[in-house]
C-alpha cells in the first residue's frame, strides 16, 4: 500500500519536472501549443474530481471554463490598445461602438444599457477575482439546488448541459455587452508588476505550468482529506453516508464549486495564452470533448485525466495536420474513446496502475485496484 | 427502570389514502433488544423509515430520548444518535474494508471541519477493534466490493458500531445468509447487547430465538401484541393473524 503510493508520488513529480523543462526543448510556437494543452490538463483534472470522485457527471463543464474565460477577456479587452483609442480618455471596447445607437456617449457607463457592467473590469484583477467566483457561485447555486432536490446520475448530467447551451444562448444573444458570436478578441496582455505575459514567451508557458503543477498536487491532496475520503463514500452510496450523519448536500456542492473554480481558472489561463474568448468554449461539444479527455485519462485518477488531456490534444493536432488524415482525424478520437471505454474502463490510469501491480507484488488474493466491477453481492441480494 | 430511548406516539403515514403505518405506539427502553416481527406488508420497513428520517410522518411523534426527531432530515436524526442498517447492504463499494469503518469513525459531519489529513489515533484503535468484532481483520485492505455477500451485511453493522449511536435498527440482517452467518451475525448483535439499545426487524425465527428479550408484532400498520417470545408464541390474536395455527417453530 505504502509503496504504490510513493509510486503514484514519484510519477506526479516527474511529471511536474517533465512540463517544467519542456521550454528547454520547445521553440515558442509549440511552447505556446503545449501551454493551452497544460490548460485542457488542469480541465480534466477538475473532471476527474467531479466525476470521478464526487460521481457528478457534469456535461457543463464549459459554463464554468467560459466564466472564467469571459472574466479576464473582459479586463484583457479593457487593457488592450484599440480600447484606448476609441475617442475616450477611458478604455472602451471597440465592438461597443459599432454597435453603438446614434449620439450615443463614447464612455463605457453609457454607451448602451448594460455596457456600465465592464466598468470595475477596468482593474484586471477584479476579472481575475471574479473568474474564480463567478464559477464558484454558479456551481454553489446549482449545487445546493439540485444535491438538495437529491437529483442524481444522469439527470444531473442533463440539467448541467441544459445550462451551459442556454448560457451560450445567452452570451451571444447578449451582443452589445459580450460581442456576441464573435467573442472577445484584440485582448491586451496580462501584465503582473510590469511583467507582459506575452503568449509566445517562456515566462507564459511557466505560469500555465507553475499553476497546472499546483492545481494537480493541491486536488490529489484534497482528495486524500478526510473530507474528500468521505466524498468518494458519498459517491459510492449517498444513503449510506446520510444515515451516518453526514451532510451530503454541502460534500457534493463544496467539491462541485471546487471542480467549477479549477475549471474557471483554466479558462482565465486559456484566455491568457491564445488571446480571445468565445461563445466556442460553451459549445456542446467543447464539454462533451472535456468528459472524453478524463475518459480517456482515468476519472478516478487526477494525474490520470490531466495526462488523457494533454494526450488526446496531441494527437489530434499531430493527426490533423497529417495530411490524408485532414478530415479523418475527429473519427479517430472518436476511435479511441470507444476502444478505451471498451477495453480500459479505468482509462490510461487504470492500466498504469494495474502495470504496476503487476511489479508489485502484494501477498493479497483481490485483485487489487480493479475498482469498478459488476457487484458480486447484489445478485444475492434481495 | 431504564430510561426510554426510544419513544413512538401515535406514528402514523398515509401514502395516499393507504395507512402503511397506523397510530403505532411503542416505548424501547435504553439497552434493550426489540425485535419487530410481522408479515410482508406489516409496516416494520416503513416504521422504521419513519424513525430515521427517510419517510416523512403525517401524524405522531417519535422522540430519541427527551428530543422529538419527527421528520428530521435523516443527517440529523443519525447525528442526534440513531443509526440504521438497510436490508439491502449498503457499504461504500470503492472504498477498503478499513476506509469504510474510518469514514464511519469520522465524529464531525462538515465538510470544512474534515480538510485534513487522517482519521486520527483513537479512530483507528476503534476501527481495529471492530474489525476484529466483525472479524474481517484479514479482509481490511480489500477493496469492500469484493467481500461476499455475509461479509458486507457484518461490514455495514460494523459502520454502524463504529458510528457508535446511541440506538440502533437493524432491517434484516440475516437476509440472504446462510446458517452459519446468520449464527455469526447473533453473535455479533449479542455483543452489543446493553452497550445500544437495538431495535431488529427479522424473519429468521431461529435468529429471533437467539437475540430476543421482547418481540413486538405489527400486522397492518397497527401494533398486534408486544411481550416475550413465549407470550407472543401463546399468544392466540398473533397465531391467528401471522404464524398460522403452528406457532413459532
Amino acid at each position: 500500500m505504502l509503496s504504490k503510493r510513493r509510486i503514484d508520488w514519484a510519477v506526479y513529480a516527474a511529471f511536474v519536472v517533465l512540463i517544467m523543462i519542456a521550454p528547454l526543448v520547445m521553440e515558442p510556437f509549440w511552447l505556446n501549443r503545449i501551454a493551452k494543452y497544460l490548460v485542457f490538463g488542469m480541465v480534466g483534472i477538475a473532471v476527474a474530481l467531479s466525476w470521478g470522485y464526487a460521481g457528478i457527471l457534469n456535461l457543463g463543464q464549459g459554463l464554468f471554463f467560459g466564466a472564467g474565460a469571459y472574466m479576464l477577456a473582459m479586463s484583457l479587452k479593457l487593457a488592450s490598445q484599440t480600447s484606448l483609442q476609441q475617442g475616450s480618455d477611458k478604455p472602451v471596447p471597440d465592438f461597443m461602438l459599432w454597435n453603438a445607437e446614434p449620439g450615443a456617449p463614447t464612455e463605457l457607463c453609457c454607451i448602451n444599457k448594460a455596457s456600465f457592467l465592464w466598468l470595475p473590469f477596468q482593474n484586471q484583477w477584479f476579472g481575475v477575482a471574479m473568474g474564480l467566483i463567478l464559477p464558484v457561485a454558479i456551481a454553489g447555486l446549482i449545487g445546493t439546488i439540485v444535491f438538495r432536490k437529491r437529483i442524481s446520475g444522469v439527470f444531473v448530467s442533463i440539467i448541467t448541459l441544459a445550462l451551459v447551451l442556454l448560457v451560450r444562448l445567452v452570451v451571444i444573444d447578449a451582443q452589445p455587452v459580450t460581442n456576441g458570436f464573435n467573442g472577445l478578441t484584440d485582448l491586451g496582455w496580462f501584465k503582473v508588476m510590469g511583467l507582459e505575459f506575452d503568449p509566445y514567451i517562456v515566462p507564459t508557458y511557466y505560469l500555465v505550468a507553475v499553476s497546472l503543477s499546483l492545481v494537480l498536487v493541491g486536488a490529489r491532496l484534497l482528495v486524500e482529506t478526510r473530507a474528500g475520503i468521505i466524498l468518494q463514500a458519498v459517491r459510492d452510496d449517498q444513503n449510506r453516508a446520510r444515515y451516518l450523519g453526514f451532510d451530503v448536500t454541502s460534500y457534493q456542492t463544496f467539491f462541485f464549486a471546487v471542480s467549477a473554480a479549477i475549471t474557471g481558472f483554466a479558462g482565465m489561463l486559456y484566455v491568457i495564452v491564445s488571446e480571445f474568448a468565445s461563445p466556442t468554449f460553451m459549445d456542446l461539444t467543447f464539454s462533451i470533448t472535456m468528459v472524453v479527455w478524463a475518459a480517456v485519462g482515468g476519472r478516478s485518477s487526477i494525474l490520470g485525466a490531466c495526462i488523457g488531456a494533454i494526450i488526446i490534444n496531441l494527437i489530434s493536432a499531430t493527426v490533423s495536420e497529417t495530411a490524408g488524415f485532414a478530415e479523418a482525424w475527429k473519427a479517430i478520437i472518436g476511435l479511441i474513446f470507444v476502444l478505451v471505454v471498451l477495453y480500459l474502463p479505468r482509462g490510461l490510469a487504470g492500466l498504469a496502475h494495474d502495470l504496476v501491480d503487476r511489479f508489485v507484488t502484494r501477498k493479497s488474493n483481490a485483485p487489487a485496484g480493479v475498482l469498478r466491477v459488476s457487484d458480486p453481492s447484489s445478485q444475492l441480494a434481495e | 427502570m431504564a430510561a426510554a430511548a426510544l419513544t413512538i406516539d401515535g406514528l402514523s403515514v398515509d401514502f395516499e389514502g393507504f395507512k402503511a403505518v397506523n397510530q403505532v405506539s411503542m416505548v424501547v427502553d435504553e439497552g434493550e433488544l426489540r425485535v419487530l416481527l410481522g408479515a410482508n406488508g406489516a409496516g416494520k420497513t416503513t416504521l422504521m423509515d419513519l424513525i430515521s428520517g427517510k419517510t416523512q410522518v403525517t401524524g405522531g411523534r417519535v422522540f430519541l430520548y427527551d428530543t422529538e426527531i419527527t421528520n428530521w432530515e435523516e443527517h440529523k436524526i443519525a447525528r442526534a444518535g440513531l443509526g440504521r442498517k438497510f436490508q439491502i447492504p449498503s457499504v461504500f463499494k470503492e472504498l477498503t474494508v478499513r476506509r469504510n469503518l474510518e469514514v464511519a469513525s469520522c465524529k464531525n459531519p462538515g465538510v470544512f471541519a474534515n480538510l485534513r489529513f487522517g482519521f486520527g489515533a483513537a479512530a483507528k484503535r476503534n476501527v481495529d477493534e471492530v474489525l476484529e468484532l466483525i472479524g474481517l481483520t484479514e479482509q481490511a485492505d480489500q477493496v469492500a466490493a469484493y467481500l461476499s455477500h455475509g461479509q458486507t451485511q457484518w461490514l455495514e453493522l460494523g459502520l454502524l458500531i463504529t458510528q457508535n449511536p446511541k440506538i440502533i435498527l437493524l432491517d434484516e440482517p440475516t437476509a440472504g445468509m446462510t446458517q452459519a452467518e446468520t449464527h455469526k451475525t447473533s453473535l455479533i448483535v449479542n455483543n452489543l447487547r446493553g452497550r445500544h439499545t437495538i431495535i431488529v426487524v427479522e424473519h429468521d425465527m431461529a435468529f429471533v430465538r437467539e437475540i430476543a428479550e421482547r418481540i413486538t408484532v405489527l400486522h397492518l400498520g397497527q401494533v398486534l401484541a408486544e411481550g416475550s417470545v413465549e407470550e407472543i408464541e401463546n399468544n392466540p390474536r398473533v397465531r391467528e393473524a401471522y404464524l398460522g395455527s403452528k406457532g413459532i417453530s
